[in-house]
């Protein structure tokens, strides 16, 4: 665990300016057995110091790829230099910002190292397993990845503490022929929040994930193309949490708002049916921890829920302590970095649409000729709201049952019409952690939801 | 950090007292200095000092590796040991190896040495160009930035490379703005080694500029029909990347899934067209100069006159598939333009689109995708009647390449890549 080697340098901090110093060591241990062959076998470590500082509407920011008290000085020292000659080149004029509670946050969780024997050996267990079992399958991949970020934060203003993300997954990927011989793919991510061990004791506690995937895959070789079109579908969990995160996540960013997305103008209108709520949880979310929980930022805002929708009405963004200001309400911890060279941005933390009241097998029940869409394995939106998610498992509805399975294609809408058009919501939850949002830097998000009914754009063929 | 050579000789000395078969590493030292600009007006000026190790070894028919960016003595010592230990633990493979000695190599590309001042200027520079001649334009970021990368490869067979280089980088996302009408978001990147012309002037930001601009007013398209799809060399860089992923890189032929397994050395695409992997063309910018595997990286062409020449694979891939490794791994697509005129392409086209970004699903293995054209334009009868939006594209990358209708005589160079306008029949295009 990383050793404080900053908080005894706040008395460098420079007068009027608001000042950020980091140390931060992101740590990844990845393994890839492809067709069994180890293609990836590795450790990475990065380590080092930052400083942010903020003077009159612009910010200086440096780091160094060391950390001990003298790059901490340097860096400080760089970033307010950047600051000044931001302020003397390109003043803005603005005043410093609302200063913020002291407080700290105590480190919420150790990061423990695994040998990367025990990773090998473990991705072999579950490797062996499915040929084994499995051995008629066109290709397999199992890869293990274990990523964690520590931070040490110091703040002019605002909370300090040490923190840790550390999240551990298997990617199971299973490949076969249709009859046709047309290859065909299906993937799974298990794994979550915590260290190797915490998630992970025994591979054949796996197979029975491994055994749904196959059963799944079998059915999608008798898939058929969608019809393409604009239908009534319904979204499962893992779709519903991609379109929280991609199609009104991005659009309600203060940042993105700032830059012209379709959330500015429609800030306290109705952007969705009154049964569509959506939160960016903090830490904790229905009485649990929340998949990857954030209790401080990265410019010391302690964290807190952001409530993005209620009742179809869009009520708010996600915002930095700037973009609060800017907007007039209080900053609720969703400026965060990836590594210590990076400097925080409005980011999410775990979005999701709210469960409803329904039951899926009546969410299907009700519609007469349409899809349940099941799992994406890609999602895009831009500033307008507009969407485009690939869905690589699902089916036919007809006549209120699930019908025929569907190969690979991909859905698309406006955030803001669709969600208008949700008429029911299923009682259940479905979160996933696994990947990385991309937006300058990349960063691990958790994003959920319930079954959606609601019409999209479906491409066939 | 000290300096390259003397950390280098220290990770020498390291593996050759572990005593593994073999090992090759890179040592990086990078200076980066960037200024950003959000919501159309400055916001962030940043300096960064970054070092880092690579390091893998090979004992036993068996592999590791590990990188990190601490290296002091102890930390080099722990970074060898990590290294052996990620080994001992692997599975051995015969195909595992690296390049036969190379000999010594020094490099030095233009750039290196950034002119802060003067990139400061020519970011203004820009901001004030797009203010004064696209006014519909929010810039939504903007980041400039001069990177300096001073590295050092070495390999347990001989091998030295030592390469100094730099560039600048503008990369942009804006939109169109007009009252409360925004458009989709347009990415916009490009890399140079010098400030000698405007930025405005680089790559495709103009033109790009100028379609966000008439984005401002779309319409909704209606209906479905099969026709011809202009990709833009923006979109064409990103199926060029599926098309690689999914034909020709090194997890599809180890999974044997790549539907051009057993294609090489013959046609899979129009013979008009030819894809070739140039880093050492001069209009290139920032390429590597050696390999993963650690070989000098040399030209070569993945399609010849509509013929699959190569796969796009490692060493270790290439030694498990029986197939050539890849000449180099620097990803610097050429496709050199052809003979018509991008204008008298669009007249030859009685009804198709315009695709300036494909945002889509990654493609199956088999080669299918779908996904919404963005930034697009409606061509019927050989001219452009409007921009679309909500519309999607549909079809399969390997029969795409075979339908090719024309290539353009125009280029765009970004310094990553150069690339034309590609028509391609027989996509499935289909709105509300």
């Amino acid at each position: 665990m990383l050793e404080d080697f900053i908080s005894g340098k706040k008395a460098l901090f420079a007068d009027g300016v608001h000042t950020e110093l980091r140390a931060q060591e992101n740590r990844n241990r990845r393994v890839s057995l492809i067709q069994g062959n180890l293609t990836a076998n590795s450790r990475s470590e990065v380590l080092g110091v930052s400083a942010r500082v903020y003077k009159n509407g612009l910010y200086g920011f440096s780091s160094m790829a060391e950390y001990s008290a003298s790059a901490a000085e340097a860096v400080l020292k760089a970033a307010t230099e950047n600051a000044l000659f931001m302020d003397k080149h390109v003043p803005k004029g603005k005043g410093a910002l609302p200063v913020l509670q002291a407080g700290n946050i105590a480190l919420n969780k150790a990061i423990a190292d695994t040998e990367q024997k025990h990773y090998i050996d473990f991705c072999k267990g579950v490797d062996d397993y499915i040929v084994r079992t499995y051995p008629k399958l066109a290709s397999r991949s199992v890869i293990m990845s274990a990523d964690s970020m520590e931070k040490l934060l110091c703040t002019s203003d605002g909370y300090d503490g040490h923190t840790t993300l550390p999240r551990s997954y298997i990617y199971l990927f299973l490949n076969t022929e249709s009859e046709a011989g047309v290859p065909l793919e299906l993937f799974k991510a298990v794994g979550g929040f915590g260290n190797f061990e915490d998630q992970f004791t025994d591979p054949a506690l796996l197979f029975p994930e491994v055994d749904k995937l196959y059963e799944t895959l079998m059915k999608k070789r008798e898939g058929v193309y969608a019809e393409a079109g604009y239908k009534t579908v319904v979204l499962g969990g893992i779709l519903s949490g991609m379109l929280a995160h991609e199609a009104v996540g991005h659009t309600v960013e203060a940042d993105l708002v700032l830059g012209g997305s379709v959330a500015g103008p429609n800030l306290n209108k109705r952007v969705g049916s009154e049964l569509v709520s959506l939160v960016d949880y903090a830490h904790t979310a229905f009485g649990k921890q929340a998949p990857l929980p954030i209790y401080v930022d990265d410019e010391g805002t302690p964290a807190e829920d952001a409530v993005l929708i209620k009742d179809g009405i869009l009520t708010g963004y996600m915002n930095n302590r700037e973009s609060a200001e800017g907007f007039g309400v209080k900053p609720q911890g969703n400026a965060r970095a990836w590594q210590f060279s990076d400097e925080p941005l409005i980011r999410m933390r775990n979005t999701a649409v709210l469960p409803g009241k329904d039951k899926l097998e009546d969410i299907i029940a009700s519609v007469d000729d349409g899809y349940y869409l099941v799992d994406t394995n890609n999602g895009q939106a831009d500033l307008t709201g507009e969407f485009m998610f690939g869905v690589c498992m699902g089916y036919e509805i007809k006549k209120g049952r699930l019908a025929r399975p569907i190969l690979d294609t991909t859905i698309s809408g406006v955030a803001f019409d669709m969600l208008k058009t949700v008429d029911m919501v299923s009682d259940e939850m479905t979160w996933s952690s696994s990947g990385f949002c991309g937006k300058k830097q990349p960063m691990p998000v958790g994003m959920g939801g319930p079954a959606l009914r609601c019409k999209v754009m479906i491409g066939g063929r | 950090m000290e300096d390259i050579r003397s950390v280098g000789n220290k990770i020498n000395e390291a593996i050759q007292n572990r005593g593994v078969d073999k090992a090759q590493f890179w040592v990086t030292q990078k200076e980066t200095h960037e200024f950003n600009v959000d919501g159309g007006e400055f916001s962030l000026m940043r300096t960064l000092f970054d070092n880092g190790l690579a390091l893998t070894v090979y004992h036993e028919n068996k592999k590791g590796s590990v990188s990190t960016n601490k290296l002091s003595d102890a930390d080099i010592e722990a970074a060898v040991e990590g290294a052996v230990t990620a080994a001992e633990s692997a599975i051995a493979d015969e195909a595992y190896d690296i390049a036969p000695n190379q000999g010594s190599q020094c490099f030095h590309d233009n750039g290196y040495e950034p002119d802060i001042d003067r990139l400061f200027q020519r970011t203004q520079e820009l901001m004030a160009d797009i203010r004064e001649h696209h006014p519909k334009i929010m810039v939504m970021q903007m980041i400039v930035t001069h990177v300096k990368t001073h590295s050092l490869y070495r390999n347990t067979n001989g091998t030295e490379c030592e390469a100094f280089k730099g560039q600048y980088l503008i990369s942009l996302t804006f939109a169109g703005h007009e009252g409360d009408v925004t458009t989709s978001f347009f990415g916009a990147g490009v890399m140079t080694d010098n400030l000698d012309k405007r930025f405005i002037e680089l790559g495709s930001l103009e033109s790009q500029l100028k379609d966000a601009e008439a984005q401002l007013k779309t319409i909704p398209f209606e209906g479905k029909f099969e026709g011809v799809i202009v990709l833009t060399p923006d979109s064409l860089g990103s199926l060029l990347g599926s098309i690689i992923g999914n034909f020709v890189s090194d997890s599809v032929i180890l999974e044997k899934t790549s539907l051009w397994l057993n294609k090489l050395n013959e046609k899979v695409a129009d013979e008009r067209l030819t894809i070739s992997m140039n880093p050492s063309d001069p209009r290139i910018v920032g390429r590597s100069h050696v390999t993963a595997d650690g070989f000098l990286e040399e030209d070569y062409d993945l399609i010849r006159n509509g013929v699959l020449k190569s796969f796009l694979l490692s060493l270790y891939v290439a030694n498990k598939s029986g197939f050539e490794r890849a000449k180099n791994t620097s990803f610097s697509v050429v496709i050199e333009g052809g003979t018509t005129p991008y204008e008298d392409i669009l007249k030859g086209i009685k009804k198709g689109l315009i695709v300036g970004r494909f945002s889509g699903g990654q493609p199956g293995t088999n080669g299918d995708f779908s996904g919404v054209a963005k930034n697009s334009f409606l061509v019927e009868d050989g001219k452009i009647t409007g921009a679309v939006s909500e519309t999607m594209i549909s079809g399969n990358l390997a029969d795409m390449l075979l339908n090719l209708v024309d290539i353009s005589k125009e280029t765009v160079a970004d310094g990553g890549s150069v690339l034309p306008y590609i028509a391609f029949d027989k996509v499935v295009i289909s709105g509300k």
